[in-house]
């Protein structure tokens, strides 16, 4: 009862928090509040959390064991062995690319699932930005790849120490800092892809469809699990429009040879350059729903 | 009420002399689809006019695809109106969408709770959305747990509540920022009779002790006569009915009047001499014998019924029970519309169900 006396407290009609806040301050709660929700989904789910983190592993178990004779064959018919390092350096990187450009697929299915059990209307009534929403639940699965590089590299480099995998880790601490920093980005960026089509079809299925149709070409048409030098020379040639090219190698190097600038500047720019494509996109594919 | 009026709109800084309605639609138009010319468009909602009043406690009835729905979406800034003005508090709904948004309360068909989150958590998130300080989150978060009795479940994910639970979690987080408005589309369907009374008390202490205005939509003829003020018919796209419930059932103009008279050996006898009596009364229709007696409609007023009862005593007819009922919203709603209500209960969500629940959505 003491409960219901208080409800005679109102606040004003016009709320003052977004004026208390500044503009900046209150897009940024905003963000972090959806980015916050999608996490603690993600937390409640123990299941899905564990398989996201263990994914890289796994794949970095596969791959090593499937390509990791040709790459030696490779290697040395083209005249670089013996190399101080194994396929499986070369490959890390590439499965921190691969990991966050998977996760950046799934990103739209929350986007359609909100949409699906009528949570999108919460956010799409309170005052925030449509933008927020997005920017919030892709930046929730950044810090998701950003862990999930994490811990692969940390796995990695614990097997080089106890079972003496040959991965150099030239650029150190830092540069494992940057491969995180680097691949988080790029998935982040990515991300708009899937839910640009999740926006736009309101539908798993399309979602799923169109981003994993597009995903593995792009994946394997770049330089993520060959270094460009034994591709194919129109792979090659293809290679170098593909912006995933760009991050695989500037992470490799970062792990074979140390910190090449040019190389993360290019990456970089890369992954500024699809952000600003598909999340133009996505903000399209937004501000046309409820019309 | 006036000075709630008169507060609301000086802090809002619309300086009409008249009251300003809370709510204000004129000529509004939905056309759906149709676009690429190749016909098939639907008229989802076909130029209505209607206005709330602050404080208001307003029903909008209609059976499915009448075009309800679409109508609250439109006034909640979720969907483009094709044509047509709208306006809530003073504000153009289309061109100050982010101050609407900051005035109303929404609580949809489809439950829009998190299943993943505890229920505390789906109230502060909302609270924080609405950019309210911290302190007045929590404060208000445990004061509408408490209201809702949802305090001793507040720490378990909503997806293990029930739907009556799970109704009443998306009822409190329309009600977190203290809306001047809220939108309540369909707030009981699918919610069994108890909780349905529960939720009709609380919605009656909203509108009461917080002054708010309240824009409901219903299938639910009784849920309509119990709680609201006013009350819009809405059929196929248009308000085909607008007024107190009051006065729309005595638009009616008729009651159904029961004669019931003694079953003894005389009674068919006196059936039949009971039925060619009331029918020569002026403003009895629809005369119809039934196993206890006979039934009619008679117009609306005491002197019709007085006239029953001389008639039939100056007739010596033995009369058991004479009873009169006002008109239903029932019977004005058939009136209207030409269909009975059907309600179609929606399946209360389970937690496997959740995430497939598709919307009405037109």
């Amino acid at each position: 009862m003491t409960a219901a006396e208080s409800i005679h407290q109102r606040s004003p009609a016009v709320l003052p928090g977004v004026d208390v806040l500044g503009y900046a301050g209150g897009r940024l709660s905003e963000v972090l509040w959806v980015a916050y929700r999608s996490l603690r989904k993600l937390s409640r789910n123990p299941f899905l959390l564990f398989f996201t983190l263990m994914m890289p592993i796994i794949w970095l178990g596969m791959f090593s064991q499937t390509f990791g004779t040709v790459f030696e064959r490779a290697a040395s018919s083209s005249g670089q062995a013996p190399l101080g390092y194994d396929y499986i350096a070369v490959l890390l990187p590439g499965i921190a690319v691969m990991s966050a450009i998977q996760s950046a697929a799934q990103s739209g299915f929350s986007m359609v699932s909100d949409i699906e059990t009528g949570f999108m209307d919460k956010f799409l009534v309170a005052p925030i930005s449509r933008s927020s929403v997005l920017v919030g639940k892709t930046l929730a699965d950044g810090i998701r790849m950003a862990a999930q590089t994490g811990i692969v590299l940390a796995i990695a480099f614990l097997f080089t120490l106890l079972f003496g995998w040959r991965i150099p880790f030239a650029s150190g601490l830092a540069g494992d800092a940057m491969i995180v920093l680097l691949t988080a980005s790029f998935g982040v960026a990515f991300a708009g892809l899937s839910n640009s089509v999740a926006l736009f079809t309101k539908n798993t299925e399309s979602t799923m469809a169109v981003s994993f149709t597009l995903t593995f070409p792009l994946l394997f048409l770049s330089t993520a699990m060959l270094p460009a030098a034994l591709l194919p020379s129109w792979l090659q040639t293809f290679s170098k429009f593909n912006p995933v090219s760009y991050v695989a190698s500037a992470a490799r190097s970062l792990i074979l040879t140390g910190f090449n600038w040019t190389e993360i500047g290019q990456a970089f720019l890369a992954v500024a350059i699809i952000g600003v494509l598909l999340y133009s996109l996505a903000v399209l594919a937004f501000r046309r729903q409820g019309r | 009420m006036s000075a709630v009026t008169a507060r609301s709109r000086f802090e809002e800084g619309v300086g009409i002399p008249s009251p300003t309605p809370m709510i204000a639609v004129e000529d509004l138009v939905k056309v759906y689809g149709g676009a690429d010319g190749a016909g098939g468009a639907v008229r989802a909602v076909d130029g209505i006019r209607f206005h709330v009043d602050t404080g208001e406690f307003f029903g909008f009835l209609g059976p499915n695809g009448s075009g309800k729905t679409t109508t609250i979406k439109m006034l909640t800034t979720l969907l483009r109106p094709t044509s047509g003005r709208l306006s809530v508090a003073g504000y153009d709904v289309v061109k100050d969408a982010a101050k609407v948004r900051r005035i109303l309360g929404y609580t949809g068909q489809s439950i829009g709770v998190d299943g993943d989150l505890t229920g505390r958590e789906n109230l502060r998130l909302v609270g924080h959305l609405y950019h309210l300080p911290g302190n007045v989150v929590r404060d208000r978060v445990e004061e509408l747990l408490g209201l809702l009795q949802l305090t001793e479940a507040a720490d378990r994910p909503a997806n293990t509540y029930s739907g009556g639970m799970r109704r009443r979690l998306d009822l409190g987080s329309g009600l977190v920022h203290h809306p001047s408005l809220l939108f309540l589309d369909e707030p009981t369907t699918g919610l069994d009779p108890q909780t349905r009374n529960a939720v009709w008390e609380y919605l009656r202490r909203v509108h009461r002790e917080e002054r708010t205005t309240i824009f409901l939509t219903t299938q639910y003829m009784e849920e309509a006569d119990q709680l609201c003020e006013r009350l819009a018919i809405m059929d196929h796209g248009r308000i085909v009915a607008e007024g107190t419930p009051r006065d729309l059932k005595a638009a009616i103009g008729s009651n159904l009047v029961t004669v019931r008279l003694p079953l003894d050996d005389g009674f068919t006898a006196a059936r039949s001499r009971a039925l060619g009596v009331v029918q020569s009364i002026p403003g009895v229709e629809d005369v119809v014998e039934f196993d206890q007696g006979v039934t009619m409609r008679a117009a609306h007023g005491g002197a019709t019924l007085l006239e029953i009862l001389q008639r039939l005593e100056s007739a010596q007819i033995p009369v058991q029970e004479v009873a009169a009922s006002s008109p239903t919203l029932d019977q004005v709603f058939l009136r209207h519309t030409g269909r009975e209500m059907r309600v179609e209960e929606v399946q209360p969500p389970s937690r496997f169900a959740a995430g497939r629940e598709r919307r009405e959505g037109r």
